[in-house]
């Protein structure tokens, strides 16, 4: 909201400078977002000019080389000139030789293209006095030649363009603006005094302009409407339009332009009906019907529902409540007869027809903050003051008035220990009274102090309120600086920030790049990575973008982007991983989990002396493994599967353990399909990994470890090499070899766990077969075992297992 | 006799000397102390000494072949040696780099996180975690956000459908899915769950339904923080923000605490930095993160009684103090992921 401080001045006194007040307004807590006008150009050697002519550089199209009036007694200057938005005859600002500009910029004599150059006229950028730098600043107001630059600026006002929270709707406003700075300064505030006082009635009476007014809405708590006769519409004096353009205003008409000034002024939105077109004389305030129609002062013709208000006359609506007028009921050049209302609408019912509509407007907006009801009888009069002053014509002397003031000054019961032990520092019940007292509220200091709130704050209505209202006015430089003193609280990371962490380190410690993906993803990507019923799942219901529509099932195919992206700019990063949250559905609903993946490009652009060893399944494998046992994770039961039938997955080359719904850790490894990664991009196979983890898992409490005690007596070693079909998996072999063996020793002794160490297919295996070599260590914690126990578990074992699978010994 | 031994000692001396493999060695070892070899011979002639002489020869020759010994060893240890160093293969030319010559790296984002975080632990802050996905009653409501705030329009928050149905969060009727739009939500679900003393911060990732540019993500990273006890003050609010920036970025930053609005907190303040060291931000009031006490709603809400327990809460966006910490100046390079931004980290 943009404040004048010239007009903040009719109702405070304020002698701050424009600095104080850009830091006085953020403390006060309001945001500075701008500053505009005021001279601020205090430049040595900046003087006004007048050009007295033009003609064209002979060197450049684009310059112009001027003759310069810089003042009484001065040489005239030649000045050559980039801008074209001026006239001989123009006033602008003439930087000379030895000026420095707040960029920095040092004016010299110099020449430009062959032509000397006696100083620079100046934009209004350049000066800092604003964001033009389209052209000159060509000084309207035509101050006389010579004098210094600040002192043409001398009288000028300065805008501020605040930002105030939301619950400062008294301050969107100058007389709120205005308390504010009164508080702070301790000043009286001066409220222009109002002289149309006229009787209130509940009921028009037969001069008035209107025949009846209702309120049919419960959105409506209180109407007032005043009419006025026989007014002449016309432009506005130049002091009020000058005021509402220093706000960003448009001027339009003197009524008009008093109702915005008024709104300007008390913040209390008005709106002025040409009284002769409100049908039957009546002013209805009610609820729209489902589809009723009105076009807005915008031109634009609005759809209404039930759900909003409108201000509406024997026929149609007139006004969308607080919002905006329609065209049919506007003050126009032939107007002469108008309808004044001033209302308390409900700030939620508002904020909502707005946002339907998808129209703020600066009435909607204050409506929608809560406008004070009290103020609406004021805000009549004082705009009825002024039309009759700008635009003549007699008041019709009765204020309708229906319903009431939906709330006053309320009492709020305190006890200043209370502030007290709520900033923990110093507080006097001076400094107390003192602030609370500055921002017009009436302390009665008893048991407990009594702290009446007028009605224009309508969020200050509890004790912590008024102890917010303190700090602010006291100042929140007040606060004492203090070491960091508290109790030790016992508690550890949550389980799954500290899995994350562990994650994290242990594969950065593989040389692997931590990256950040968005979590919002395309639809049809989820779709080609998982199924129909994820992409269900996981919709939105209100995306912004038509790639942003799906949360995440997945990290990995962020992870291949990256790749991608890094490969086409030729980038040497070959191993990423990312640990964040994906969504899985799952039967008792979509399930948030914690997942950890990483990706490998197998085959690097960049060219080396010594080639790394292509990475290939096992690598993954093995990292798998290691990030598992750094983050404590254990391989859910029956370890990596051959995985079959998947959609992210190259068939044949990826494996997976566990499903995380049942046993809440799933891990994949392998290959990405190959059509998917070469869809992304990225030139060459992708070995990837995913964990999945339900963070209720890493949750539970693990029980310490029971020590398990071992001997020191050396180990048995015996080789067993069978002959298999070749798609049987290794780790069945050596899972029955394992359990043989154990059978086999029946516990007289150890067996540790039977380890592949060679698997070959060829020539003299037979077409369709490989062996696999598995090493047995048989041992003892007691003795070191004899030749012929040994032996005869060996042979044992091989009976058991030549009869119970029909794996064959290998010759 | 001595003459003897000596010839020999010399004799396995210069035999050692041209042994190159082991096979030569054992020959050596062989004519010397092998059965017939030539120590082994004359220890044998101990039979023809006389009585009283044969303590003298028995300890010469001891000596001589005990000198013997410790040469084979010596050969076999250099041998060895020599085979080990040749396995080695040539010199290394140790200023080439490593085949895969890349190294890992924690993204900045985390690198920031961590940070924070380990600020928090000295003064007694844990880490709490809740999911990204939150319901409207967590994400407003508990925190005193009415039903018709702007933060709660769909214009600017992430929903999902009616219908979407989640395993693993709760809700507190049959309220609306959300994507959390801040991690303040995790100070309700741990004030549900714990009781006071709380002292937690919650660093986490949240979404908001803007357009990407150089300042705006559709999801961004907050560290939210929590502190409820008996007694907390704004002077306790005010010290921990100090010791967190201070320790942030330097000991000379200024801080200020300016009146702001949140739902949630009353008084409730933006906090400004002020530093001669943070670039193109030096020298000016620098907003960084909002904090307040915690709104006696809030309380009622997680039914904590606000008579007894007092607290303050504040949150800082993890990327805004990448970006002011490093220079950082598109909030996109967080999630390019492009090696040349991540490795400077």
């Amino acid at each position: 909201m943009k404040v004048s401080i010239e007009w903040l001045k009719d109702y405070v006194e304020v002698d701050a400078s424009t600095e104080e007040l850009v830091e006085v307004f953020p403390m006060l807590g309001m945001e500075v977002e701008g500053v505009e006008g005021g001279g601020g150009a205090d430049i040595d050697k900046v003087v006004v000019g007048e050009v007295l002519t033009r003609n064209p550089h002979p060197e450049a199209d684009r310059l112009s080389v001027c003759t310069v009036n810089v003042g009484e007694g001065q040489p005239e200057a030649s000045i050559v000139c980039g801008a074209s938005n001026f006239q001989p005859g123009d006033r602008v600002p003439v930087a000379l030789p030895g000026a420095k500009l707040p960029g920095g910029f040092k004016i010299k004599k110099s020449k430009l293209r062959g032509v000397t150059s006696e100083g620079m006229m100046c934009s209004a950028k350049e000066l800092n006095l604003g964001d033009d730098h389209d052209g000159l600043l060509v000084l309207a107001h035509r101050p006389d030649v010579g004098i210094p630059i600040k002192e043409a600026f001398a009288d000028s006002d300065v805008t501020f363009d605040l930002e105030l929270t939301a619950n400062r709707g008294d301050c969107l406003s100058h007389l709120g603006v205005a308390r504010e700075l009164a508080a702070r300064y301790d000043r009286k505030i001066r409220f222009p005094e109002v002289k149309s006082d006229v009787p209130t009635v509940s009921e028009p009476s037969a001069d008035n302009l209107l025949s009846k007014v209702s309120i049919e809405s419960e959105n409506c708590k209180l109407y007032l409407a005043w009419t006025i006769k026989g007014l002449k519409v016309g432009p506005s004096p130049e002091w009020m339009k000058r005021r509402l353009e220093s706000v960003g205003l448009r001027p339009i008409n003197n009524v008009v332009d008093v109702t915005n000034y008024v709104l300007m002024e008390t913040g209390n939105p008005l709106h002025a009906f040409d009284a002769k077109k409100i049908a039957g004389n009546e002013i209805r305030i009610r609820n729209a019907t489902e589809g009723e129609t009105i076009k807005t002062l915008d031109e634009v013709d609005r759809r209404l529902d039930e759900s909003m208000m409108v201000i509406a006359d024997a026929e149609k609506p007139l006004v969308v409540a607080g919002v905006m007028g329609s065209v049919d009921a506007e003050v126009d050049q032939n107007t002469t007869d108008i309808a004044l209302e001033a209302a308390w609408f409900s700030p939620g019912n508002v904020r909502a027809t707005a946002r339907k509509l998808n129209l703020s407007t600066d009435s909607s907006y204050r409506f929608a903050r809560d406008v004070n009801p009290q103020l609406a009888r004021y805000s009549a009069q004082r705009a009825i003051d002024l039309i009759l002053e700008t635009a003549g014509g007699e008041l019709v002397s009765e204020e309708v008035k229906v319903g009431n003031p939906p709330r006053g000054d309320r009492t709020i019961e305190i006890a200043p220990d209370f502030v007290r032990s709520t900033c923990g520092y110093e507080v006097t019940d001076e400094q107390l009274a003192d602030a609370w007292g500055r921002l017009g509220f009436t302390v009665e200091k008893g048991e407990p102090w009594k702290v009446t709130v007028p009605s224009f704050r309508a969020e200050v209505d509890r004790p912590i309120d008024l102890v917010e209202e303190f700090v602010r006015i006291h100042g929140t430089s007040e606060i004492p600086e203090t070491r960091v003193v508290c109790e030790a609280v016992s508690r550890n990371d949550a389980a799954q920030f500290t899995f994350s962490e562990k994650a994290a380190d242990a594969l950065v410690g593989q040389g692997f790049r931590e990256c950040c993906q968005y979590s919002l993803r395309d639809g049809k990507e989820i779709e080609a990575w998982s199924d129909q019923a994820t992409v269900e799942a996981l919709t939105l219901a209100n995306p912004l973008t038509a790639e942003h529509t799906h949360l995440r099932a997945s990290l990995l195919p962020g992870l291949l982007e990256t790749l991608a992206h890094n490969q086409r700019n030729h980038n040497d990063l070959r191993r990423v991983f990312e640990v964040g949250r994906i969504l899985r559905p799952a039967p008792k609903g979509t399930t948030e989990l914690q997942s950890v993946a990483f990706a490998i490009l197998t085959k690097p652009i960049a060219r080396e002396w010594d080639t790394e060893l292509a990475p290939d399944f096992h690598e993954a494998k093995l990292l798998a493994n290691r990030l598992l046992a750094a983050t404590g994770i254990i391989m859910p039961k029956g370890g990596l599967r051959s995985l079959e039938d998947s959609s992210a997955w190259q068939q044949g080359h990826a494996a997976s353990a566990g499903d995380v719904h049942q046993n809440r850790v799933e891990l994949t490894v392998g290959f990405c399909k190959l059509s998917l990664s070469r869809e992304k991009g990225v030139n060459g196979p992708v070995l990837a990994c995913e964990l999945l983890v339900d963070p209720v898992m890493l949750r539970q409490k693990v029980k310490p470890v029971k020590f398990r005690s071992f001997g020191s007596f050396p180990p048995a070693l015996k080789d067993l090499a069978l002959v298999v079909d070749e798609n049987v998996p290794a780790e069945d072999v050596r899972l029955a070899i394992e359990t043989a063996a154990l059978q086999a020793t029946d516990k007289n002794f150890i067996v540790d766990p039977v380890t592949i160490f060679d698997v070959f297919e060829g020539k003299g295996l037979g077409e369709g077969k490989k062996s696999v070599a598995c090493a047995i260590r048989f041992r003892s914690d007691d003795r070191t075992l004899e030749d012929k126990d040994v032996n005869a578990a060996f042979d044992e074992t091989q009976r058991i297992l030549a009869e119970t699978t029909d794996y064959a010994l290998r010759s | 006799m001595e003459e003897q031994l000596q010839a020999i000692i010399a004799e396995t001396e210069s035999a050692l000397a041209s042994v190159e493999a082991r096979s030569q060695l054992d020959q050596v070892k062989a004519t010397i102390i092998g059965g017939n070899g030539k120590l082994t011979v004359l220890m044998k002639g101990i039979a023809a000494v006389p009585k009283e002489e044969r303590p003298a020869f028995g300890q010469a020759v001891n000596k001589a072949k005990k000198q013997i010994e410790s040469l084979l060893t010596q050969t076999a240890e250099s041998l060895d040696n020599a085979e080990d160093a040749a396995a080695l293969g040539k010199t290394a030319d140790v200023t080439l780099p490593p085949s895969g010559n890349y190294i890992g790296g924690l993204h900045p984002l985390t690198q920031t996180k961590r940070r924070i975080a380990s600020i928090f632990r000295q003064i007694g802050f844990t880490v709490a975690e809740a999911t990204e996905v939150e319901t409207e009653w967590f994400c407003f409501d508990a925190l005193n956000t009415p039903e018709d705030h702007p933060a709660r329009d769909e214009q600017d928050t992430l929903y999902f459908p009616k219908e979407s149905r989640f395993g693993n969060v709760s809700r507190k009727t049959e309220e609306a899915y959300v994507l959390r739009t801040h991690t303040s939500s995790v100070q309700i679900r741990t004030m549900l769950k714990e009781k006071p003393p709380i002292r937690v911060i919650a660093p986490g990732r949240c979404f908001r339904r803007d357009t990407v540019d150089a300042t705006h993500s559709a999801n961004f990273h907050q560290v939210e923080g929590l502190y409820v006890d008996k007694k907390v003050t704004v002077r306790d609010l005010k010290a921990v923000l100090d010791h967190l920036l201070r320790e942030l970025f330097g000991k000379e930053v200024k801080t200020r605490l300016r009146p702001s609005f949140f739902p949630f907190t009353e008084p409730s303040f933006e906090v400004d930095l002020y530093s001669s060291n943070l670039g193109r931000l030096s020298n000016k009031w620098i907003e960084i993160m909002g904090c307040g006490m915690v709104d006696p709603k809030v309380f009622e809400n997680v039914d904590i009684d606000s008579k007894e327990w007092s607290g303050f809460a504040f949150g800082i966006g993890i990327e805004r103090v990448a970006m002011m910490l490093h220079g950082i100046d598109d909030i996109r390079h967080f999630y390019q992921n492009d090696l040349r931004f991540l490795s400077q980290f």
